[in-house]
């Protein structure tokens, strides 16, 4: 199946003066397939809300992507369009939900005017039918009392719900990917496992791709087919989810699932990885996770790992797990 | 909304009734008294405010001079904050340095003292009618309404739901216009609110001297002016245009406060 996003080389710096850039996301490459369930994993300041922000250059002011980036979305490279061009994109092809669903709402616009305006954005269409296809996308998603709601203002609206009206508005304009940053974390926990299934109902009607950015290994669990797994910058393992929880080859990866609380463990104290995440101007040669990681070798503080499979369908960029798999 | 915000409604509406209705329940503002016995009358249930050295109605002067005040005033903020917002949003939203150029030309409507030009424009055109007048004012009192608004412009512009608009692919005109805009009109509801007194104090100072509302049409500028020559003799003639300026601006800086109090920890 040929993908329906090609991210190849992804490099975001921002240049400093007196100082070498700054490089958050360091040659970042994966694919996703149409109507894939995809979740890019790490700790905060990993670069993945810059990954998926970079998907429609919404890159903040001041980064500038490598001269080897090439974004295909169905075949076209993002990376060389105008701004005119790419707000084709922006919400048509590509939506977003971004982590605070009451910042990223307008506090004094009614919630359907705000959906409205993402199909205004693309398509010459009556207040009329858009104010129908508004009570569509909120029945869609969810929204208990359509008609009572699309006249409500964002304060008047849970968080929850207010999580859904964002949800809406990137599915407006009918996206083939949908880049979901974080879409849960500021819910509670019975609201996330809500939004999480709308999410997954959503691409299997639609047949919409999701990148699901999230810090929570626990949410991937059940509804990704793939999970990318980020460290300082880099892609350092990628495998089905399945195979991931299974068999984590990457020595990071373990370390995340050991750090996790798990109710059928014999053992009651968690393993937390030692030290903390190196900031983007202290990243060391070599395998970046060298200095915490227990199994490295002296080839991982000389030599970058490239991500090679470990086992079918699962890359690792680790000497030690790609010896092993050998 | 606060006790002080409710009082300077309550008083901004009796001037505004007091101006309609005035000449309706007092005496009838053409009233010409006895020139000979009829001047500089005190206080009396004839002519409750009493009369003043043409012997006319003080009432109903004061009446009139509400009406050419508010009137004034309004159309001056009405004025100011339509050419403010517009150049304000400009200013904020514009890329660049057409955004800067735009930034520059606020500095120097800033930087002009508004009487003197007021002074220039006025004393070269003559007589104008009270809404030239509100006009004229107000396309003096932009500057300041359209520097609140850069500011404004420039915060949202960076709010994460303009991000989120912006991601979602819509243009920069209507990220502007929908998203920015309507998050700008409390800070301009306060900013119209308190240049109301503003507009009505300067509308009186040009008036008393002569260069705005001109005699024989009452202002509370031009009453004040007349009065000053009867001060020993016949202080009521100074006393109500005096007390209706500061009721006015009183209440409309009341108001504006309140409204800033409760409309700005809205606007994140």
């Amino acid at each position: 199946m040929t993908p329906l996003l090609e991210v190849s080389e992804l490099h975001v710096s921002f240049p400093r003066t007196g100082a070498p850039a700054l490089v958050p996301v360091d040659d970042v490459s994966f694919t996703i397939a149409p109507g894939e369930l995809v979740a890019l994993v790490g700790e905060s300041g990993c670069g993945k809300t810059l990954t998926g922000l970079a998907l429609p250059r919404l890159l903040p002011r001041g980064a500038e992507l490598g001269p080897r980036t090439r974004v295909r979305l169905g075949g076209t490279d993002l990376t060389h369009l105008d701004e005119r061009e790419l707000r084709q994109y922006r919400g048509r092809r590509i939506g977003m939900v971004f982590q605070d669903p009451m910042t990223s709402l307008n506090p004094v616009m009614r919630v359907g005017d705000q959906i409205a305006e993402a199909i205004h954005a693309h398509e010459k269409v009556s207040r009329r039918d858009a104010r129908a296809r508004v009570l569509d996308l909120l029945v869609e998603v969810g929204i208990a009392d359509p008609p009572a709601r699309i006249d409500a203002y964002p304060h008047q609206l849970s968080g929850g719900m207010r999580q859904r009206i964002l949800i809406a508005m990137a599915l407006a304009a009918g996206p083939d990917l949908l880049v979901a940053d974080e879409p849960t974390t500021a819910l509670d926990v019975t609201v996330q496992a809500q939004i999480l299934e709308l999410l997954d109902r959503l691409r299997r009607s639609h047949g919409m791709a999701v990148l699901l950015i999230t810090h929570d290994l626990g949410i991937v669990a059940g509804r990704a087919d793939r999970v990318l797994v980020m460290y300082a910058g880099r892609i350092v393992e990628s495998a089905p989810t399945g195979q991931l929880f299974a068999h984590p080859a990457h020595p990071y990866t373990r370390g995340l699932f050991a750090s996790i609380p798990r109710l059928d463990a014999e053992t009651t104290r968690l393993t937390p990885i030692r030290g903390n995440v190196p900031r983007p101007d202290q990243w060391p040669d070599g395998c970046r996770f060298n200095p915490r990681c227990p199994v490295a070798i002296a080839r991982c503080l000389t030599e970058r790992p490239p991500l090679d499979e470990v086992a079918p369908g699962q890359r690792a960029a680790c000497w030690v797990a790609q010896a092993d798999a050998r | 909304m606060t006790r002080s915000g409710i009082l300077g409604i309550a008083l901004l509406a009796a001037l505004a009734l007091f101006a309609v209705a005035g000449p309706l329940v007092g005496p009838d503002p053409a009233f010409q008294g006895d020139l000979v016995r009829g001047t500089l009358l005190h206080p009396s249930a004839a002519h409750w405010l009493g009369t003043d050295q043409l012997a006319r109605d003080i009432f109903a002067r004061l009446a009139g001079g509400a009406r050419v005040s508010l009137t004034i005033g309004l159309v001056a903020v009405l004025v100011a904050a339509a050419i403010g917002s517009m150049i304000g949003l400009a200013a904020g939203s514009l890329p660049g340095l057409a955004g800067r150029m735009v930034a520059r030309c606020i500095d120097l409507g800033l930087a002009l003292p508004r009487v003197v030009v007021l002074l220039v424009i006025l004393a070269g055109v003559g007589e104008v009618p009270p809404l030239v007048l509100g006009t004229v004012l107000g396309a003096t009192g932009w500057p300041a309404v359209a520097r609140l608004v850069r500011g404004e412009t420039m915060r949202l512009r960076h709010a994460l739901f303009v991000g989120a608009a912006e991601a979602l692919g819509a243009p920069p005109g209507r990220v502007v216009w929908r998203e920015i805009f309507p998050g700008t009109l409390p800070a301009v509801l306060v900013a119209s609110t308190l240049g109301l007194a503003d507009a009505i104090l300067l509308e009186a100072g040009l008036s008393f001297i002569g260069v705005g509302v001109r005699p024989p049409a009452p202002s509370w500028g031009n009453m004040i002016f007349e009065a000053r020559d009867y001060l020993a003799s016949a202080p009521w003639l100074l006393i109500a245009p005096c007390v209706a300026l500061v009721v006015a601006t009183s209440a409309a800086t009341l108001l504006g406060d309140a409204l800033r109090r409760s409309l700005q920890p809205d606007i994140r």
